[in-house]
């Protein structure tokens, strides 16, 4: 069954108030997200993708189209408070830039106290509750006593991905949009937080949507590939046949113009 | 976190010499009256006296203690000073935010007031305001200087949240439940509070000023005493024409001190907080 | 591969950054030799002193930075000059920009908006003492070569798009014909269609002989792979291997190397099989680097000699050197 699914979904930013402009951020788009599914959405800066995944986490509204999330538009059938905090459980996000997104103001741990408080079943008291922080960072291979009290700029990159993804751990959403999560990350801290996303899958069924420029993490951990350009899906299906036989101009080019590993490219 | 934003302003030297000015008055302001215990609205026969010790500032055409007048004055031109600043402080922060976090047509009406007032000559309104109200008691001229000076600061703060309200922490916490409300004063003030402690500065000036500026068109309160009436008495009464210089020369002073601290005060941390102008 | 002539090479050099209350070794005994007619890559997490390293190839050492130790060599005419010898003004005033050119990390953004590209060009002349009008027509052609069009030397640098930014900066480095051209991350901030555009134009460059050699310095060893002859493998302030590149990639030998080899990801079967890896725990601090070698804590194979020795650079195969104790008889 379909967890998520967008139909037709359109966003149009307007510019200027007396002769305004308007941008095509998202062009009628469709797909759907399975359980357990992980898929991509891939494109360059501009092509629309994280505008695409701020409609489906409900930061900003599409201006036409639907957002179904278990069988609800999550624009229109949301309308009481306790229907969006039940919403905010269910879908969760890990975003690009671990600097951005802790509050400088805070210790790191605030972000996990957040989830801790939308839990349906808060626990009972203080104590239990930072338990169950302590339990989330362990699970995700930091040594509480590490992160603490600390505050963001004490703390290396990794390990701030790393915690938002014991958020999402706390929280035990049915989907997680990770945008961009490993792209700020070194090389070697990289894969860690790759495999955690995909430990949550296979233990809670979590269906996860990457929003990612590198088609090679798409082409690595997707069931599923969207690729993106000027706002419109030009290539979906699964990643061999997105990357081994892509079919529109667009997927073609980038496919040949992404540096591989072990083959060079042609024409250099 | 806090000690440490609050320890390179005392490194700064201007800053030091800002705020020391402005303690010294607060104190006077505070501490002269309990300690000067002299009444400064009563009326003696030594009229017109200069500085003696009976009267270490003199006294005025009614007879009234000067040295007096001047504490009281300070005291009551602060308290104007800071309710305004902090009337003014209230409507810009909830302008400004609301502006920033609601969007859309919210922003759209909330930045159409705002630009009203920022273009209305503003002590203007508040001299038409001012002249229509018989008593006007020290709250009220306040009021009437704090409900002109917050756009500016509005317009700055919306623009200061709107960069930070598209950054990943405020997701996330609109993404753990947080309403508007919460939102604004966990993540939104914390980033202004330095810009919103200027400005606030800034606001005690210009009240100070503005009060100033209505009592010397005789708009200012009706009861007590201030600086700025300090002020208008004396040129009422042409005491620079003829030479009573302990008159109007104290107020005078204070004025420019005070004001003068607070510009110090205001343009040293933004030198230390802004690391642009700060100096290598 | 055939023997080849050495146009540049630094003996055991030690480069720190001299801070108020510590000192970060950034570079630290480091010796390496670029060919003739060669692509190196230098790669490494940041933090590793890769972008140190460029600047000590082009003595542009500036305070903090200073060169604690050893010798920097560049054939001039056939003869090696050592350049380590000379203050950072003499070497910019004798061989920047004619044998010896850098591009600094970012530098497209480092372009004045509002200063036009030819003001570049002649503000280059200017300072080498060069007949402006004989270097603008210089640059027109070049413009032409890496694919521009000559009119947009008339333009404002705020007008071009990233990639053709970034052609125009390397444009204007080359323009007078330097023999070493150090490039640092200049694809990072491109898309990858531009990426390859890049890369097409240094090859460009190199085969037209307007550059000898290249360094590229990069975080991506996909990137480098598609270019480079060679390619150094840099962690903590130290090399931790040399190794012709079809080799390093075929057939890693450093530990390090092998994880991050094994945490790239790229669009192709091999990798989809393979999965990805981790190297367990973080880079050192460069302040109070590990004792040993600098990667032991991280390393699955360490022994007790890694703690204690530094592993030299060693060659142990023909062409491939390797820093490690794994390939080395002391291990008994």
């Amino acid at each position: 069954m379909s967890r998520l699914v967008v139909e037709n979904l359109t966003k149009v930013f307007s510019l200027g108030f007396f002769s305004r402009r308007y941008i095509k951020a998202v062009n009628n788009i469709s797909f759907d997200i399975k359980e357990g599914e992980i898929v991509s959405l891939v494109g360059e800066s501009g092509s629309g993708k994280t505008t695409t995944a701020k409609m489906i986490l409900r930061l900003i509204p599409p201006t036409s189209g639907r957002i179904l999330f278990e069988g609800k538009d999550i624009w229109k059938d949301i309308k009481s408070q306790e229907a969006l905090r039940d919403f905010r459980r269910k879908v969760h996000a890990v975003f690009q830039d671990p600097f951005a997104s802790y509050n400088p103001f805070y210790p790191v741990e605030r972000t996990l106290w957040q989830a801790v408080n939308l839990l349906e079943k808060s626990p009972s008291n203080k104590k239990e509750a930072l338990e169950l922080i302590k339990e989330s960072l362990v699970r995700v291979g930091i040594d509480p006593k590490d992160i603490l009290g600390k505050y963001p700029h004490q703390i290396s990159g990794g390990q701030k991905q790393r915690v938002m993804i014991a958020r999402c751990w706390i929280l035990k959403p049915l989907l997680i949009i990770a945008d961009e999560p490993t792209s700020m990350v070194d090389a070697s801290s990289r894969g860690g937080i790759i495999q955690l996303l995909e430990e949550l899958r296979e233990e809670q069924g979590t269906s996860i949507m990457f929003i990612t420029h590198d088609l090679g993490l798409a082409y690595y951990v997707s069931d599923n590939i969207f690729v993106m350009k000027d706002g419109e899906i030009v290539e979906r299906g699964h990643p061999d046949k997105v990357v081994l036989e892509p079919t529109h101009e667009y997927s073609k080019l980038l496919v040949g113009s992404i540096p591989k590993l072990y083959r060079k490219l042609e024409g250099l | 976190m806090f000690s440490l934003m609050i320890r390179p302003l005392f490194k700064n030297k201007k800053f030091i010499i800002g705020i020391s000015i402005f303690i010294f008055f607060l104190l006077l302001g505070i501490l002269g009256p309990v300690f000067y215990k002299v009444d400064p609205t009563e009326m003696t026969w030594d009229y017109e006296q200069p500085p003696s010790s009976e009267h270490p500032l003199g006294t005025d055409t009614y007879g009234r203690d000067v040295l007096a007048q001047l504490f009281h004055g300070i005291r009551s031109s602060l308290y104007i000073g800071f309710l305004a600043a902090i009337i003014s402080s209230i409507i810009g922060t909830i302008v400004g935010s609301f502006s920033a976090v609601k969007k859309g047509i919210t922003d759209d009406i909330l930045m159409a007031i705002t630009n009203i007032v920022l273009t209305t000559p503003s002590m203007l309104i508040a001299i038409l305001i001012a002249s229509y109200l018989k008593v006007r008691s020290m709250e009220a001229v306040a009021v009437i200087l704090g409900l002109f000076q917050w756009p500016w600061y509005a317009r700055a703060i919306r623009a200061q949240l709107m960069s930070v309200t598209s950054r990943e922490y405020v997701y996330l916490s609109i993404m753990a439940g947080y309403s508007d409300t919460k939102l604004v004063i966990e993540d939104l003030l914390p980033t202004i509070a330095t810009y919103a402690f200027m400005s606030f500065v800034l606001f005690i000036n210009g009240g100070i000023m503005g009060e100033a500026g209505l009592s010397l068109i005789g708009l200012g309160p009706t009861q007590g005493i201030s600086l700025g009436l300090m002020l208008q008495w004396a040129v009422l009464l042409e005491a620079v024409r003829r030479g009573l210089w302990w008159w109007f020369v104290p107020p005078g002073i204070a004025i420019v001190a005070i004001t003068a601290s607070l510009m110090i005060i205001s343009t040293t941390m933004d030198e230390v907080f802004n690391p642009k102008l700060r100096e290598e | 591969m055939k023997n080849r002539e050495i146009l540049f090479k630094m003996e055991n050099v030690k480069a720190y950054y001299k801070l108020e209350e510590v000192t970060v070794k950034a570079v630290d005994d480091v010796s390496l030799e670029i060919f003739e007619d060669e692509v190196i890559g230098i790669v490494g997490e940041s933090g590793s002193g890769k972008t140190t390293l460029s600047n000590v190839i082009s003595m542009n050492i500036m305070k903090p930075l200073t060169l604690v130790e050893g010798k920097v060599f560049l054939k001039i005419n056939g003869e090696f000059e050592e350049i380590s010898s000379m203050s950072r003004e003499e070497v910019k005033k004798k061989f920047w920009g004619k044998e010896i050119t850098i591009v600094p990390q970012a530098a497209m953004n480092a372009l004045m908006p509002t200063i036009k590209m030819s003001k570049y060009i002649e503000h280059l002349a200017q300072s080498h003492g060069i007949d402006k009008n004989e270097l603008l027509s210089k640059a027109e052609k070049r413009f032409e070569e890496v694919g521009l069009d000559p009119l947009w030397l008339k333009r404002y640098p705020f007008e071009l798009s990233g990639g053709m930014k970034q052609r125009a900066v390397i444009a204007i480095a080359t323009i007078l014909n330097p023999v070493l051209l150090i490039v640092d991350e200049p694809t990072s901030a491109l898309d990858v269609v531009n990426q390859k555009i890049f890369l097409k134009v240094l090859m460009q460059m190199k085969k037209m002989g307007i550059v000898k050699s290249i360094v590229f310095i990069t975080h991506d060893i996909a990137t480098v792979r598609q270019i480079a002859d060679r390619m150094v493998v840099m962690y903590a302030g130290k090399i931790a291997e040399i190794s012709p590149i079809e080799e390093i990639v075929q057939k890693p030998l450093h530990p390090y190397t092998q994880g991050l080899l094994n945490s790239v990801l790229t669009p192709e079967p091999e990798i989809r099989k393979r999965g990805i890896t981790t190297i367990p725990g973080a880079p050192p601090n460069l302040v109070n680097p590990p004792s040993g070698c600098r990667f032991h804590p991280r390393c699955s194979y360490a022994m007790d000699i890694c703690k204690e020795k530094v592993p030299p650079l060693k060659e142990i195969e023909k062409n491939r050197k390797v820093a490690c104790f794994l390939y080395m008889e002391e291990r008994k």
